[in-house]
């Protein structure tokens, strides 16, 4: 199987490299060989999409059966706590292991094919970030199989409830540690799409000339780098105070509770956008073609972009409005957050630009991307409303704001992010989904999401704090958690129809040519898959929407391309370390959650940091080996035809890498 | 035949026109209990105000906006029978367009923003027409009950706030556990509770009347069974209410006998003085029936006057109280009542719970009938 790389694509090699014993990377790239070692970064961006939507179907059963639970008043399903693990479980899952995985896996294996890359600039750390975010998603979720269970505190996790005198079981470890896997996956592969866009892109494509969500995703990356130190750093101070006796967040040691909220939110609010920006770059590519139209307003989007990238780290005590803070801090906090109305007021105009004028076509992604534009603005005027102190001082912490923020990931994120699947399925399988089955999954949706979350702002005004288990019936909440529960199970039963087409799509759904949709970017230039090397050549960009172009454009837009050289396509070779070195980590963390704690079947603690030791002893190897095994790599010889129309390579060309 | 899906705005039409309905029906509870759309104090009713003109504004927007985007949905699709090979202009954007839009939206952001600086003066600071004759209250929160206390006269009570009708209440806001939040909805939206430091806030209730407030801010275990009442009361029962709070109500020969007339016990005397027996032994440790003194648990001086019980989960009726005594883990998972306090590290037991005293039947009765002569 060894030689098939070889022998599939290749004349006559160059004599490669060889390489013994432990430095001996392995060449297999099919089966499970095959995966676990990959450095594609089209296979990893697949097993994040995969991991995605794993946990995005676990959130949404956990969201069930609260909406079960709340059905009808002071009911009984489950207990006081299990509901209450529910929801910490629901949203830090739906955040941290479905939103933003799933906006991964878009940039994993949709950016690299918009910039004519042939992959990531790093590709082992490409795979690192895919494993630690597998491995962080299970650590987290092991939580419910030991003692105490899942952790109940809330997916912001706000101190003293987290110290061990109020959360005394190992679930709080598990969250801990579980979050910072979790962030070590997106800061790798923020570093790695960064330093990818800025430094590979085709030639002649200008920053200017990026496609929307390429631009997203760049911005994304900015905000995840700047924002996951501060968790980091929560997350390792209230480590210290449950395992180390430290006071950090304890009043009786001179801690601060209220420090946790400011490092918790100067995190978590960048997220919010970190969740968003990649649904609007989805968003603005899909618009376009199915209004046959350019982007209206290119570089004020991309510029609102970063302009709500900046902003957001300038809004986080939004969240704190009820704390207690000064007049001065309360009212700068509340017109810096109605500032960020505009750059996305901004956006929204200017999609409506996009399609005015044009020729639309109701395709299943583009139902999805305007249902995104309805609900995102119906999310964004609630954001609005408790943009003002005095309006959040009645809304905070109620129903209203659980709709708020459900308008806008379910509404924004998850629609947007559906639209993409929709869109860019054929690119990534080579077959088409049915149109009219993902018009019935929109329906549903779209119904089952509204009639969930509406009335949760009715809820939220008349008083209904969240993260209760049960209410009286003497509240008059009855019928609006009635409905919104019926709403739920329908966007539950959308969600599994559209799992159920995509499975059976991906076998038997009928064949697509490269560019089905008449898109505009350059990801449709390629083969549906593409091959491993992305691009048999070397694409010169000379126009922003380079795809429509070629098809519609005039002679002087047209894409050059240019043939590789004699040596063929340079590629990465696969590598053992990064799942080896994410592995370490894992046993670090779970020797952290043991730490001093009884496990099934000891009454007593049996472990200090021997797990730990350990497990960072596994993660130094790994990074070691990682850098003595050297670059490597091998070169592919793609079939001429794929090139035909492509000027050859200069003479000292080595290829495009 | 393939059935095919022409009309999306049908669809949007018909639910937006059902999620309408549903609105319509389930706002005839806008007087609920907690409801901040039926406002009762000057501080809600700006809140309430400030939301109303939020939801002009942007209703306008949506109208404009959404009405804009409905329209070019419906002009600009594709119809039947189209040219599908029909390429549109390729436009590329209006910058005067695009900007006069950015600065139409910053204005309407100032007519929200101007509301908005006066809302958060008035609900840190008492008008200053108002602090003549304002009463000051402490709240403490735990899980998951309320402390509070009357500093000027010096006595406690727990889960209802009483105050008069008309006058300012200044409330400071202290936690001893974890952070909780003070919510009355029709008085005055909600401030935190949060250990270590002190925050206020300050109600009023232009009319008596009795208000429904709820921890907001999730706190553990039973954080939906943390509630509480507000009672506005006209002058003269106000000032009735305070005499009575501050008299004592049991001997204070360490028996724990009502100081109530025997005649208006309303149980036989032999049950409440085993009550007062069985109070003495199994409560009186967290529980002070002396309205001066707050120990760990909540005060219950005066209980027998109180029109909730279990931090308002339940009215106070000898059934409800009964089981609340009996098996106060089912009511409440996770209260100390039953557990009893626990050390830092969250497992030793630093003072017992009921679940180590094991009552009979017979005695919670007891306890139920004697705490009804506390008042």
């Amino acid at each position: 199987m060894a030689s098939t790389v070889e022998t599939e694509h290749h004349a006559p090699a160059p004599a490669e490299p060889v390489r013994d014993g432990i430095w001996r990377r392995p060449l297999k790239n099919t089966g499970l060989v095959g995966f676990l070692t990959t450095v594609d970064h089209k296979k990893i961006g697949i097993g994040y999409a995969l991991g995605a939507l794993f946990f995005l179907l676990l959130g949404g059963v956990e969201a069930l059966i609260i909406r079960a639970q709340l059905m009808y008043p002071e009911q009984e399903l489950i207990s006081a706590r299990t509901y209450n693990q529910l929801f910490t479980m629901h949203g830090t899952t739906m955040i941290f292991l479905a939103v933003m995985p799933l906006s991964a896996a878009f940039f994993n294996y949709i950016m690299p094919l918009q910039i004519g890359a042939r992959d990531v600039a790093f590709p082992r750390m490409n795979a690192l970030g895919l494993w630690c975010f597998l491995l962080g998603g299970v650590l987290l979720n092991l939580s419910w199989f030991f003692p105490g269970g899942a952790p109940a505190i809330g997916w912001f996790a706000y101190a003293p409830l987290t110290d061990r005198q109020y959360s005394p079981d190992m679930g709080t470890d598990f969250w801990i540690m579980g979050l910072q896997i979790l962030g070590i996956a997106s800061l790798v592969g923020a570093f790695n799409f960064i330093t990818t866009i800025v430094n590979m892109r085709a030639p002649g494509l200008s920053m200017m000339r990026l496609p929307l969500f390429t631009w997203m995703t760049l911005i994304t990356s900015f905000l995840i780098i700047l924002a996951f130190p501060a968790i980091t750093i929560a997350l390792v101070e209230l480590m210290f105070d449950r395992h180390f006796g430290t006071y950090f967040f304890n009043v009786e040691g001179g801690g601060k509770p209220i420090l946790w909220q400011h490092l918790f939110w100067i995190f978590g609010h960048p997220e919010v956008y970190i969740l968003i920006l990649p649904a609007m770059g989805i968003i603005s590519e899909i618009l376009p073609v199915f209004s046959r139209k350019p982007l209206f307003g290119y570089p004020l989007i991309v510029f609102s972009g970063a302009v709500i990238g900046f902003l957001g780290f300038a809004v986080w005590s939004h969240h704190m409005f009820t704390t207690g803070l000064g007049v001065v801090a309360t009212t700068a906090f509340a017109f810096l957050t109605m500032l960020i109305a505009i750059p996305t007021g901004v956006k929204i105009f200017n999609w409506i630009g996009t399609m005015w004028g044009g020729r639309i076509r109701f395709t299943t992604p583009m139902l999805f991307s305007v249902g995104f534009i309805w609900m995102f603005m119906m999310g964004g005027f609630t954001g609005i409303m408790h943009s003002s102190p005095p309006v959040d001082a009645q809304q905070q912490d109620t129903y209203f704001v659980v709709a708020h923020f459900h308008y806008v990931l379910i509404g924004g994120s998850i629609f947007a992010l559906f639209a993409g699947m929709y869109y860019w399925f054929p690119k990534v399988t080579g077959r088409l989904m049915d149109d009219f089955v993902g018009k019935i999954v929109f329906y549903l949706m779209f119904v089952g999401f509204n009639l969930a979350f509406f009335p949760m702002h009715i809820l939220g005004m008349t008083g209904m704090p969240r993260r209760t288990h049960t209410y009286k019936s003497e509240m008059g909440w009855d019928q609006s958690n009635f409905w919104s529960t019926i709403g739920a199970f329908i966007l539950g039963v959308g969600i599994l129809i559209f799992v159920i087409q995509i499975v059976y799509a991906y076998y038997k759904g009928r064949k697509s040519p490269k560019d089905p949709w008449d898109s505009r970017t350059l990801e449709w230039d390629t083969d549906s898959p593409p091959k491993e090397y992305n691009f048999a050549y070397t694409p010169v960009i000379h126009a922003r929407d380079q795809v429509w172009e070629d098809k519609y454009g005039v002679e002087a837009k047209r894409m050059e391309k240019i043939a590789p050289g004699k040596h063929g396509i340079h590629m990465p070779d696969q590598s053992w370390w990064p799942l080896i070195t994410s592995i370490g980590l894992f046993i670090a963390c779970l020797g952290m959650v043991f730490h001093k704690q009884p496990i099934p079947l000891t009454a007593e603690a049996v472990f200090g940091l021997e797990i730990v030791i350990f497990g960072l002893v596994a993660t130094f190897v790994g990074m070691v080996a990682w850098a003595l095994e050297g670059p490597g790599g091998f070169h592919l010889h793609p079939d001429p035809a794929e090139y035909a129309d492509a000027t050859p390579a200069p003479e000292d060309g080595h290829g495009h890498h | 035949m393939r059935l095919r899906i022409r009309t999306p705005f049908l669809a949007a039409a018909g639910l937006a026109a059902g999620l309408l309905l549903l609105t319509v029906g389930c706002s005839l509870n806008i007087e609920g209990q907690q409801s901040a759309l039926d406002p009762k104090g000057p501080v809600a009713k700006n809140q309430y105000d400030i939301f109303m003109l939020t939801l002009y504004v942007t209703t306008f927007i949506f109208i404009t906006v959404g009405g804009a985007l409905a329209w070019v949905l419906w002009k600009f699709r594709q119809r039947k029978g189209d040219d599908p090979n029909f390429i549109p202009p390729q436009s590329h954007g209006h910058p005067m367009l695009e900007m006069g839009l950015v600065i139409a939206s910053a204005g309407l952001l100032v007519i929200i923003a101007i509301p908005t600086f006066g809302g958060i003066i008035l609900k840190k600071v008492v008008p200053e027409e108002l602090l003549d004759g304002a009463i000051e209250v402490n709240v403490v929160g735990f899980q998951w009950w309320w402390a509070f206390e009357y500093p000027e006269q010096g006595f406690y009570t727990a889960n209802e706030l009483v105050f008069p009708a008309g006058r300012a209440v200044k409330i400071n806001l202290r936690a001893d556990d974890v952070i909780h939040s003070f919510w009355l909805p029709k008085l005055a939206g909600k401030v935190d509770l949060i250990p270590g430091q002190e925050n206020f806030i300050w109600i009023m209730a232009d009319e008596p009347g009795y208000f429904w407030g709820q921890c907001a801010e999730f706190c553990g275990d039973s954080h939906a069974y943390m509630l509480f009442r507000a009672i506005a009361l006209p002058e003269d029962e106000w000032e009735e209410w305070l005499e009575t709070q501050q008299r004592d109500t049991v001997a204070d020969d360490g028996s724990f006998e009502p100081l109530l007339a025997r005649e208006d016990w309303g149980y036989p005397e032999d049950k409440i003085l085993k009550g007062a027996e069985v109070f003495r032994q199994a409560c009186a440790g967290c529980h002070s029936v002396n309205p001066r003194i707050q120990t760990n648990g909540p005060n219950l001086a005066h209980f027998g006057s109180r029109t909730s019980v279990a931090a308002g989960w339940y009215e106070n009726e000898y059934d409800l109280l009964y089981r609340w005594i009996r098996e106060p883990e089912k009511v409440k998972p996770g209260n100390f009542m039953y557990r009893g306090f626990l050390d830092r590290d969250g497992r030793t037991v630093i003072m017992p719970g009921l679940k180590d005293y094991d009552l009979s039947d017979e005695e919670v009765h007891a306890v139920t009938a004697y705490l009804y002569t506390l008042r």
